[in-house]
């Protein structure tokens, strides 16, 4: 028995040197996990019926201040839909509309400017992803955290909720941190 | 064993319903466990892969957001399912992601495969694929546990138990169909080794039951019946075989004596021509009834080997009856009966042999004499009814006992064994009778109303339509008879000799032949008219004397002289070239008739 169990502990700690090397093996940009990420996002959340215009209106992703990852999603979502929704990317400057966008970036470490388009957004139920520390506390929805070597997020529910958004449970059990969890 | 088994009836029934029950509970025993078998892993394999589903939907998040900690931390949740020793994610593109592993259990993952599941030894691999929004991002593989032969004994057991208590269940079927099966039969078998054995056919077997063994019973006992009634017969008909050869050789030694004793006296007082006559008288008597005893001697045998025949013609019955009292008359005067004939105007035609049917009456006139006491009286009657010729023989004498009455007819068959002896016959005229008149298509019968009230004997024989002619042609042929030149060819020299010194002193020219080169010699010479040829003949038989006789003597007129008139030799004589055919005994009556009809 002894033996067995030896033998199942050498079997672990190969698997865990595989999956390891699996994962050095080809080291994608950050930029570009980045991009998926947001891609994946709009999967497990739940716009209301307004915020589209049509059934088959496209799914717009809007981007402030981070050319390089407008970039990098625009070659992601090129042959891809949500919910068979094409998806538009838009580059949007501050202080114009965002009426029509459904999912916004926010780039730089800008709290104030990120608080004011947070609250721009939340009355058209645009979902905010920024991607600096206390991201959340500024008023996005969805955060980026660096998580060792990956790239992390947390969740603010009840900014969500502000927006008239709702954020699968699912995603929630993969976040580093919820904000304002339901009771 | 085997031996057994062949032996016993109920072994065998035995075997088969043992021999079926297990056959039949094998096979579906077979049957039931690759069923069981291939329902156990279907359900083995959809619990399984229902589980990998529930597994890779929670993990989904994990593998899409690449968060492997979280990843493990949902396969960690099937520790709760003690079955599954181990699971494991792999990514889109096939590489690990994560694993579990249940405690204590070593485990080498397999590379991600296509969904489906698989065997291996003792366990059951399912690879299930790993969908979120119609896109696949994942594959996750389970290993759990798969022992259905644990399953597998635990329903062996239940059917070994089945068949046990089948096997049982037949054997005592097997038992109870012993009661009315092999049993009866057994005891069929007992009663017939017991008959065997004291030859009792008397003895029966026990009848138990309605069915096809009860059938069986009844036929064993009445075959047993008929068996025992063919034995009684056959005693019988032996004992009546013995009478009938002792009265024989009494009645053929009977007349040798006076035969001796008239040789004598013409040996020692032939000059005397009185004495002489009076012994030749005497001798032609005594020859005259063993002529008739060895004639009912020949019939019999024809009775008895089925070859007796008749030649049927048109003919009036009352012709054949007038010949049959010519015949019987005689004797009925030595008896002192008084004698009466009653016969209707017209003639009663019927197809008969004339010979054959004036035998049958004779034979009962004769009867009627003998049977009763001289000084009696004798009628004979003959009438038409509906579409029979009826006569009836009647006597006052004394009459058949009512328990001899059906067996008058039978062979042997003596009415009286007490009567005197130079009266009594072979016992054998009455069944002669009888097989003649049914030869005819008719019937006969006795009848009396018991001992010393005499009888009467009914012939019943079908009428033919139309008016015969008489037979009376035949007197007017003796009337136009000739002279002619008969050859007589016969290696019984006392026969010929004799039968050639009647025809010479008719007036016929007679040539004497003993062989078939020596007949064939004097016809050259002679040129007979008629040739009367017996075929086993030395030197050259009859048929090669008549075939070159034909050669050079068309018109004679050839007959063949045989022992029997079988069809066959009949045939075989016209084929020789012969124009009639005699058979044996020949009577210089029937030489006449031939020679008149020329």
């Amino acid at each position: 028995m002894a033996s067995l169990s030896a033998i199942a502990r050498r079997a672990l700690v190969l698997l865990a040197l595989c999956l390891a090397q699996g994962a050095w093996a080809q080291p994608v940009p950050e930029i570009s996990v980045k991009a998926a990420l947001l891609y994946k996002f709009a999967s497990y959340v739940e716009w209301p019926p307004d915020a589209f215009a049509a059934p088959d209106a496209p799914f717009v992703i809007g981007i402030i201040g981070a050319e390089e990852l407008a970039g990098e999603l625009e070659q992601l979502v090129r042959s891809r839909t949500i919910n068979n929704r094409r998806i538009l990317v838009r580059r949007v400057k501050e202080g114009e509309t965002l009426a029509g966008i459904h999912m916004l970036f926010v780039g730089g470490r800008d709290l104030a400017r990120i608080r004011g388009v947070a609250q721009a957004a939340r009355p058209l139920s645009v979902l905010v992803v920024t991607d600096t520390e206390r991201g959340l506390e500024a008023g996005g929805v969805i955060n980026f955290v660096p998580v060792e070597d990956r790239v992390g997020f947390e969740i603010s529910v009840d900014a969500a909720e502000r927006s008239a958004l709702r954020v699968s449970s699912r995603m929630l059990g993969v976040a580093r941190r919820v904000l304002g969890a339901a009771s | 064993m085997f031996a057994t088994i062949r032996r016993s009836l109920r072994h065998k029934v035995m075997l088969l319903l043992l021999g079926t029950a297990v056959a039949a509970l094998a096979l579906s025993a077979v049957g039931l466990v690759f069923l069981d078998l291939r329902a156990y892993e279907r359900q083995a394999s959809n619990d399984l892969q229902t589980q990998a589903d529930i597994v890779g939907r929670a993990t989904a998040p994990a593998l899409q957001f690449d968060d492997r900690a979280a990843a493990a931390e949902d396969l960690t949740t099937l520790r709760a399912r003690p079955n599954i020793v181990a699971a494991a994610l792999y990514d889109r593109l096939g590489r690990p992601f994560a694993s579990y592993v249940a405690p204590g259990v070593a485990v080498s993952f397999p590379q991600a495969g296509l969904p489906g599941y698989r065997v291996v030894h003792d366990h059951l691999l399912v690879f299930a694929a790993i969908t979120e929004h119609g896109e696949r991002i994942g594959t996750i593989f389970l290993q759990a546990h798969y022992d259905p032969w644990t399953h597998l004994r635990e329903y062996l057991a239940v059917i070994l138990l089945v068949m046990a208590l089948a096997l049982v269940g037949a054997a005592f079927v097997s038992g109870w169909l012993q009661q009315g099966f092999t049993r009866p039969i057994l005891e069929v078998a007992g009663v017939a080794r017991e008959v065997m054995r004291t030859r009792d056919y008397s003895l029966r077997a026990r009848k138990t039951t309605e069915d096809e063994i009860g059938e069986l019973v009844e036929s064993f006992n009445a075959m047993l019946a008929e068996a025992g009634r063919r034995a009684e017969q056959l005693r019988d008909a032996d004992r009546r075989k013995d009478e009938f050869l002792a009265t024989l050789a009494h009645e053929l030694r009977n007349p040798l004596a006076p035969l001796r004793n008239a040789l004598e006296i013409l040996r020692l007082r032939g000059d005397d021509p009185a004495i002489s006559s009076k012994a030749r008288d005497m001798m032609q008597r005594q020859l005259g009834q063993m002529v008739r005893l060895v004639d009912d001697l020949l019939d019999v045998s024809r009775i008895t080997t089925g070859k007796l025949e008749v030649r049927k013609e048109r003919i009036d019955l009352q012709a054949v009856l007038r010949n049959a009292i010519e015949t019987a008359r005689p004797f009925i005067d030595a008896q002192h009966h008084s004698f009466e004939q009653h016969f209707p105007a017209e003639p009663l035609m019927i197809e008969a042999d004339p010979t054959r049917l004036a035998q049958v009456f004779s034979n009962l006139l004769n009867n009627a004499a003998k049977y009763t006491p001289p000084g009696g009286r004798i009628e004979i009657e003959a009438a038409r009814e509906h579409a029979f010729a009826v006569v009836r023989v009647s006597d006052n004498g004394i009459g058949i006992d009512a328990d001899m009455l059906p067996k008058v007819f039978e062979m042997f068959v003596q009415a009286d064994r007490s009567l005197e002896r130079t009266q009594a016959g072979l016992g054998v005229g009455l069944t002669l009778a009888r097989r003649l008149v049914e030869l005819h298509g008719g019937t006969i019968s006795a009848m009396s109303t018991g001992r010393g009230e005499g009888s009467v004997f009914t012939v019943r024989v079908p009428l033919v339509e139309g008016l015969g002619e008489s037979a009376a042609p035949s007197r007017d042929r003796d009337a136009s008879a000739g002279h002619f030149r008969v050859l007589l060819a016969d290696d019984n020299v006392d026969f010929v000799s004799s039968l050639a010194a009647l025809l010479s002193a008719e007036g016929h020219e007679v040539r004497v032949a003993h062989d078939g080169a020596q007949a064939l010699e004097l016809a050259r010479q002679f040129d007979p008219q008629f040739a009367f040829l017996d075929i086993g003949m030395p030197k050259v038989n009859g048929y090669e004397v008549a075939r070159r006789l034909h050669e050079f003597a068309e018109r004679c007129v050839l007959v063949a002289v045989t022992g029997w008139g079988q069809e066959e030799d009949r045939i075989r004589a016209r084929e020789a070239g012969f124009d009639r055919h005699l058979v044996k005994p020949v009577e210089p009556g029937q030489i006449e008739a031939i020679l008149a009809s020329h």
